[in-house]
This record gives C-alpha cells, structure tokens and sequence, in this order.
C-alpha cells in the first residue's frame, strides 16, 4: 500500500503559541487512521492543514506525492465532515448533499441517483425534501457525512464528528462508520479526544499532546505497549509507578522485585512502569508479591473497581471477584502485563494527564 | 379605580405621542393656510402637492438618495464585515471601535467635517457628495447589524462550502449571504430610514438645486409651512406606518406557517417547491425591476442635472416664487431653472461665502446684499441687457441707493415696511397711530405681539426714541433695551410666523408685522387693519443679485429681465402680497390696493423710513451682546 497523505515537517504558530513542530505523518491508502489527543494537542489543526483551511508555517503536504499545501480547499480532493455538522440551514437535505455536485457540473439525473445512493448508505432513504433544521443531531451528522461522500473523495476528514451525540447514538454511530469506511473503500482520518472511539474504529491510532505525536500504531499497540507516561495514562486506566530496572527481565517496584519480559534497559535503570488495572490479580494475603488492604469498591457493570493500598501506592484493579473494603489481599501480576518506559528525556516529553 | 387611573396613563401616554401627528394631517385638510382656524375639508393641499415640481424633486430626491445610499452601504458594509470577521480578535475590537463612534458622533460635526473635507479634495458639492455623505454616515448602522448575524452564522458553514468545491466568492453568495439575510435585510432597512430621514448632513453636503423633502421644509420657515408639506408629511407617515406594519407581521406570519406546517410534518412536495422557488424569483425580480426603476428615472434626473440644456442655478427663499412663474420662464427661454431654497440670510450667506456651490441668481435681504457687496461676493449688474429694469419705480431706487450706491449690484424682487396690526373690532380705527401704541397697557388686554427679531425689535424702540435704527452706540443701546424690558409685562408673546395666524384667529388684538402678511391676513379676517406709525419705520429690500462666481451670467440676466415684466410682477404680487416695486405692475394692480397708502407708503411717509444696513462685524457683536441682556431678562 503506497501513501496516501504525507506531512512533512510540519511547524504551526498561533500567535505566540506553538501548536504543532516539526510533524511529521504518512497516511496510507486505504486505513481508517485516527488522530488521539486531548484538547490543544493540534489533532485539530493537523486536520485543518490537511484541509487546507489553515496554512502551515513551515513543511509541506503530500497528496498522492503531489505538493497540495498552498492549494485552497475547494482544489482538493478531500472532504471534511465537521464538528458541528455545518449544514446549509437554507437548504434542505437534498440541496446540501447536492451543493458539492452542482459546482462540479454533473448533470440532473446524476444528481438525483447520488442523493438517493447517498441517503441510503446513511439509512435516511426518503428525506431529501425536509428541512435540515428540523432534523435530529444524529441525523444531521448522517447528512453531513453523506454531503461529503457524494463527491467521491479519496480521503475523507472527520472532526470529532459523533461527539455531540449521546452515548448510545454515539456507540450505533461508530459501527456505521466502520461500515461506510469498509463500503467505500476510502481513507478515513478521523479526529477525536475520546480514546475509546479511537480503539474501536481505527486501523491506526495517532497519539498527539503538545504538537507532538506521542506514539503511533494499531489500536492494540498503543493499549498493551504505551512508550511513554502519557499514552498509558490517556489511553484507558493505568497504574503508574516509579521504578528501577535491575537489569534485563527484573524490575524493582515499591520496593518488591518483579519479573518481567522486558530487556535492553541496561542495569540500575530508573524507569516509568505502566501495570493495567485488569492485569492485577489479586488472591489471599501472602500468596502474591505484595500485600494490602482494599480501600474503595465499585461495582462497573462488567467488572468491579477497586483500589487497594500497598507499598504506600494506590494501586487501581480491576476484577471479575469482588473483595470488600478492609479486606487483607495479595496481588500479583503476569510478566507478559508490566510494561516498562523510558522516563521523558526533555520538558516538552513530559506526560501531561488531562483529564477527558 | 386603580384600573381608572391606569387607562387614563395610558390614554395620556398615547395621546402625547399621537396628538402631533393627528394634528398634521388634520391640518393637511384643512382649507387655509392659518393654523388655527378650520376653514373646511379640502383636497387641494394634496393637489398642489402633486402637481408641485419642486415637492416631487424633492421627494424623488429623496427616495434616491436614500435608495442609492442604502444599496451601497449595505453591500460595502456587508463586505466590511466579512474583513472585519477574518481579523483577529484585538484587530477587530479595535475596528469597531472605529466603526462605531461615528454613530455616536453629533450629525453637526459629521456634516461640517464632510463639507470642509469635500471643499479641501476640490470635490465641487453636488448630488454625488450627498449620496457619497449618505453612504458614509449609514455604513456603521449597516455593519452594526451584519456582524452579529454573521457571528452568529460562523464560519463553519462557509468552509463546508469551500470543502466541497466551492469558490470563496460563490460559498459567500449561496451559503453565508442566505444565512445572514436578515440582518443584511435590517440593516438596510436602518440605512434607508436613516437617510430618509437626515437634515443636517445633507443641508451641509448638497449642491445647487438639490432638495431633499427635510431640506425643503426647513428652507420654507421664512414664509411659514405650507400646508402642502403637512399633506407631504401625512403621504409619508402613511407610507412608513404601512411598511412598519408589514415588516412586523409578515415574518411572523411566515415563521408561523412554518413552523405549523412543521408540526404537521408537512413535507414541501416538489411541486409546492418548485412554486415556492417561482413565487421567490418573482420577488426577486420585483425588487430589481423597482431597483431598475428608479435608478432609470434617477439617471435621467441626474442626467438633467448635469445636462445637455440650459441651466440657470437659483437661490430663493423656500416657498417665496410663483412656481407658476418659473415654469413660464422655462418654456419661453429653453432654459431650466434649478431652484434651491434657504429659510434666513444668515443660513444662506455662509454656503455663498464658501464658493462651494455656484448659483447664477440669488434672491437675498438688503443688509446681507451689503455684507455680499463688502465681501466681494456679487458682480455689478449689467442693465443693458435687463431692459426691463425700467419697470422698476425710481423712488424705491433711490432708497435702496442708501444701501447700494449706483443700484450697482441689487434689483429689487420685493419690498415692504414693518408696522401696526391691529383688529379694529377691539381698537377704534384711527386709535393707533405710533409705537407707543404697543406699550399702552389699556391695550394689554386685547393682547399684544411683538416680533422675536433682533433688528426689527431694536428697531421699534429706537424709533420711539428718536435714535438711528442702525445704531450700536452701546448708551443708546442700553435705553433701548430698558425700554423694551418696561414693555414686557404688556406684552402677550415675542413670535415670528405665529404673530399673523394669532392676529387672524383673534388670539391677539395688536402686533408688529410686515407689511406683506397685511394683505394675506385681510383676506383671511377682514377686520384687520395694518398701520405704519408717524415715527417712521423699516423699508427692507429682497433683492436679485448676481454672484462673482456665476457660471450663466446671461441665463441669469435673463431670468431677472422676465421677473421684472409687469405680468410676472403681478403674479408675484398675488402669490406672495408682498408690495411690489415694479410701476408698470401697479398699474395693473386693483386700484383700492394701489390706493391703499399702508401698502404702498407715500413719498412723506417713506421719507421718515430708512433701511438697515450692515454694520460690520464687531457692531454686530455688540448688538448681540444687547440682545441677550434683553431676552435674557
């Protein structure tokens, strides 16, 4: 698969405020790539350059090799789905989804065979006469994407599309997505904050804070392998700790030895280590590496929450068994779950934890 | 009683905003030109108004500008505030700023700094700097209600357009400018009454022969308003109400329908949308054909303005010329005649003085010829080719040399003295006979007018006194005002225009007034009789005179030679009453009016008259100064 969308070196200032340095991006063919962050991170403007609404300072965009950046966006081939859906409210369902195809020349009937089409893919068949005002969020957003299909673009932007809609449209609406994307067989590129939809929908997880990318990979790389503080603690529930690489496949945490499968680290090493709260097990006091006292308890449906206190750190678990609050517990954890990280080398590494 | 008394605040709120207006348009049917008396229902104000060529001019005047002004302000506002949009947030704060302190500027100072900027660039004033004026004062009102609309919109909607191929200029036109319709709409209704509605910038920015209906009304409180202009006024109250109702209810009606047809869930089928586009275009194209209209009928006016035929520019007092008169000059010479109106001297002197504007024949008072004479604003008379200048009668010559030696420069149009009216069912006939008449407190009772003019007022108790009417002695000056400060306690009112309709309604017995209203109130109230006391009194010239700055000397020469024709004398004199200084005119004259010595003085008591005269600046002053310690009393 060649690249679709490449950014070289891109560098971006508002005003005094850096948002995005030296970014670099390849996008490839058809992938549903997502851009993760929280808010400020320049998942947005990274978005925005490749739409061509905002200029970049320095560094090129890429498009099927071809150097789009100063290229306005009414001259690329790629169309935005936006936050706030953007719909025309002069216009009814069937005039917003034509809007691209009549300034493009195609005739009537084709016009009317694409609305139709279109409609269909987002199950709204038979509301090209209604009046866009009059319509839900959910199936304003199902306009909006199908406004920006019609035109057959390669690559298709979306900015937070689903995420002023309730929870469960929410959920229904990212199935629908992988759909579409599976059906037109086009690039997705899709913005978000929330890390879940990230996991869910794409084939390549991009993890921004600060202008950076943090890391990049599928979605269950960027899960079980975060390389650095902030991915763990962005994406899903993580322990995090201060620990000490004794050498390879040992790590000391708390003041207890763990094996672990880690090597490389060198011996003595300082370090950041990430356990997942599902990868604690907890059994009866003695019986594990170290014990506690179950401090809190929730119950979440699935599994049940708790927090248990040992060596002097709140440690978050995650279990199908229930243990009460008092209760004297031992925990454990495999040495395929401990995943050992560089501590951040400069200022601008430094995990930042926003809360989402 | 609590309800009582909260109706009857409400009647009485009500009341104090309509009662004006009803009382203009009653007014506008009323079969006289005193105010004060019904005489009637008549249509014949709305007649005159609509076959007034001067009325019409400046109503379509106004409409242009004001359509003109609107059109251009909205679309350069519209535009303003795209700009104004795309700056960034310090920037924008900063423009409107900027954009708003026109708004809250005095319309006085906006007016005097376009006319001076105007005469500074060496733009001559003329119809353009009025709309170029208009454009500039509405544009803040325009973005004022544009922006917020188009913050409202936002921006996204207008990158979804780009992103799908649209050009910035097409996104704006079908995807931003639809959205912010009704504020664009707003605004350009706010731009269009604004300049409806504007007197002071457009008094200060217009050129020769340009009237708007306000300028037109102003230029008219010399001779008191005409009733034609209350008929005009109610015409356009009715006018403004109708589109105020309209532009109240029918939106409401339509987001009403809407949102019912919503509930219904009533889709437009394509037929009904189809219709409902065909219904659009015709609106559409509606509003263009009137557009089309009046910028047509608009080109041909500017274009007769600036035109291909003969043009004399005219400058007369409002409502002060037979209009009949100047359509007769027009057909006999070829030559148009474009009249513009002033309503005092001292309005009118100062646009002369600036040389902005060039009139070819103005119409003026004797002591402001003198100042213009002074001031080396007029060119010397050519009587070789206004023949009949021999009409004119050599006695009121001679007066007028007093003022202007050789008659070099001022061709008497008008004359007349100040003296006595008086309702002889109240006084006897004969009973008065002097000044002091109007400090008899026996005739308090009757009530007693004296003019609110400085010269004339002055002019009245110096006569008593035995001193020059043109002193500025300040020791004769301080008798004079003792003397009219001793009057005041007899004295029911200082007035203007109202002393002739309070004399005709017999709200007043005894007042001073100018020998020209005498015969306009003896046909309204025949009981009147008008008197020029033994003491003497005031003769005062309006005058034609020629500026040095004239571009139709020979139009103008002309125009002066037909207005001096014993016929056109006469109708002067039936239009205006004003005694006319023309003999061959009076030998057409009535013989009992000819005869009439209060009108037309004898050569004994003309000898006891003389004539203001300008005194200079600093004289001026000191008369002012004497002035207020009087009012100020």
């Amino acid at each position: 698969m060649s690249n679709i969308l490449e950014l070289e070196h891109i560098s971006k200032k508002f005003d005094d405020d850096l948002v995005l340095d030296d970014l670099c991006l390849e996008v490839k063919e058809n992938t549903f790539m997502t851009l993760l962050g929280p808010s400020g991170c320049g998942k947005t403007t990274t978005l925005r350059i490749i739409g061509g609404f905002t200029t970049p300072d320095e560094g090129r965009v890429l498009f099927e090799g071809r150097d789009i950046t100063n290229l306005p966006p009414n001259k690329r081939h790629l169309n935005t789905v936006f936050q706030k859906y953007a719909l025309f409210p002069h216009m009814s369902v069937g005039e917003n989804i034509a809007f691209g195809l009549k300034i493009s020349g195609k005739s009537d009937q084709y016009i009317r065979d694409k609305i139709r089409y279109a409609l269909k893919l987002v199950n709204m068949d038979g509301y090209e006469n209604r009046d866009v005002n009059m319509l839900s969020g959910g199936q304003q957003q199902r306009i909006a994407i199908a406004r920006a299909i019609v035109n057959e673009p390669k690559v298709l932007l979306l900015d937070e599309p689903i995420g002023a809609l309730d929870l469960k449209l929410r959920q229904d609406m990212q199935y629908e997505l992988i759909r579409l994307k599976n059906e037109l067989g086009i690039t997705f590129i899709y913005v978000t904050h929330d890390q879940e939809e990230a996991l869910t929908m794409s084939d390549t997880v991009v993890v921004m804070n600060q202008g950076y990318i943090q890391q990049m990979g599928s979605p269950e790389s960027i899960y079980n392998e975060p390389e650095n503080a902030f991915v763990a603690t962005f994406i899903g529930d993580s322990n995090i700790m201060g620990g000490v690489m004794l050498r390879d496949k040992l790590v000391r945490i708390l003041g207890v030895d763990f094996p672990c499968v880690d090597t490389g680290f060198g011996t003595n090493k300082p370090v950041d280590v990430v356990i997942r709260p599902e990868d604690v097990v907890l059994a009866e006091p003695g019986k594990g590496r170290m014990d506690g006292v179950v401090s809190h308890l929730i119950f979440k449906g699935v599994h049940y929450e708790m927090e248990v206190q040992a060596g002097g750190f709140e440690w978050l678990v995650q279990s199908t068994s229930m243990f009460p609050v008092g209760q004297e517990v031992s925990l454990n954890v495999d040495p395929f779950n401990i995943q050992i990280m560089n501590k951040p080398e400069s200022e601008d590494e430094e995990a930042v934890v926003i809360d989402v | 009683m609590k309800n009582f008394w909260k109706r009857f605040y409400l009647v009485i709120v009500l009341l104090f905003l309509y009662l004006p207006i009803i009382t203009l348009i009653v007014l506008s049917f009323n079969n006289t030109k005193t105010m004060g008396v019904w005489k009637g229902f008549t249509l014949k104000w709305y007649q005159e108004m609509l076959s007034s060529p001067q009325i019409l001019n400046a109503f379509c005047n106004t409409l242009f500008i004001a359509l003109i002004a609107a059109v251009v302000s909205t679309i350069v506002g519209t535009i303003a505030c795209v700009g104004i949009m795309a700056l960034s947030r310090r920037q924008r704060n900063t423009i409107l700023q900027l954009t708003n302190i026109p708004l809250l500027n005095a319309d006085i100072v906006t007016a005097v700094s376009l006319m001076l900027a105007f005469g500074l660039f060496g733009i001559s004033l003329s119809l353009g700097t009025v709309i170029f004026a208009h454009i500039t004062f509405c544009l803040p009102y325009v973005i004022l209600n544009v922006l917020p609309k188009l913050r409202q919109s936002g921006t996204s909607t207008y990158e979804a357009a780009l992103d799908l191929g649209a050009s910035p200029v097409y996104a704006f036109m079908h995807v931003v400018l639809p959205d912010i319709m009704p504020g664009v709409f707003s605004g350009f209704l706010l731009a269009f009454t604004m300049s409806l509605d504007d007197f002071i910038i457009t008094y200060f920015t217009r050129g020769a022969g340009i009237n708007t209906i306000s300028t037109l009304v102003y230029s008219q409180v010399k001779v008191g308003i005409r009733p034609t202009i209350f008929a005009l006024s109610t015409v356009i109250f009715v006018i403004v109400l109708v589109v105020l109702l309209l532009s109240n209810f029918l939106p409401d009606k339509i987001a009403q329908k809407r949102e019912e047809d919503a509930k219904k869930g009533i889709e437009l089928t394509p037929e009904q949308r189809r219709k409902k586009k065909t219904l659009q275009r015709i609106g559409y194209g509606l509003m263009a054909a009137v557009i089309a209209v009046v910028s047509i009928f608009g080109g041909r006016y500017v274009g007769a303005m600036t035109g291909n035929g003969e043009v004399i520019y005219f400058y007369n007092y409002g409502d002060y010329i037979d209009p009949d008169l100047v359509t007769a000059f027009e057909m006999q010479t070829g030559i148009k005649v474009v009249m513009d109106t002033f309503d005092t001297n001292e309005s009118m002197y100062p646009i002369v003085e600036s040389g902005q504007v060039s009139y070819d024949v103005i119409v003026a008072g004797d002591y402001t010829v003198e100042k213009m004479i002074a001031n080396k604003l007029l060119q010397p008379i050519n009587y070789e080719n206004i023949p009949n200048a021999a009409n004119l009668e050599p006695s009121y010559m001679e007066i007028l040399a007093r003022t202007d030696p050789g008659n070099t420069y001022m061709i008497p149009y008008t004359w007349g003295t100040v003296g006595i009216l008086y309702n002889k069912t109240m006084i006897p006939e004969g009973r008065i006979t002097s000044w002091k008449d109007l400090w008899d407190p026996e005739l308090a009772e009757y009530g007693i007018l004296m003019q609110d003019s400085l010269r004339d007022t002055f002019m009245v108790a110096e006569m008593i006194l035995g001193f020059d009417m043109n002193t500025s002695d300040p020791e004769e000056l301080q008798q004079v005002v003792d003397l009219l400060i001793e009057q005041q306690p007899l004295v029911q009112a200082y007035e203007n225009d109202a002393a002739r309709d309070d004399l005709i309604t017999e709200d007043a017995g005894i007042g001073m007034i100018y020998s020209g209203e005498y015969l306009y109130c003896l046909d309204e109230n025949e009981n009147l009789d008008y008197v020029i006391p033994e003491e003497g009194t005031n003769v005062w010239f309006d005058c034609f005179v020629i500026p040095a700055n004239a571009k139709n000397v020979e139009g103008a020469e002309k125009f002066i030679n037909f207005m001096l024709d014993a016929e056109a004398g006469l109708a002067t004199f039936e239009y205006l009453t004003y005694p006319s200084p023309n003999s061959a005119t009076m030998e057409l004259i009535d013989e009992e009016i000819r005869e009439d010595e209060n009108v037309f003085p004898s050569q004994e008591t003309l000898d006891k008259c003389d004539m203001y005269h300008y005194l200079g600046k600093e004289a001026d002053q000191v008369l002012a100064s004497y002035w207020k310690r009087f009012r100020g009393n």
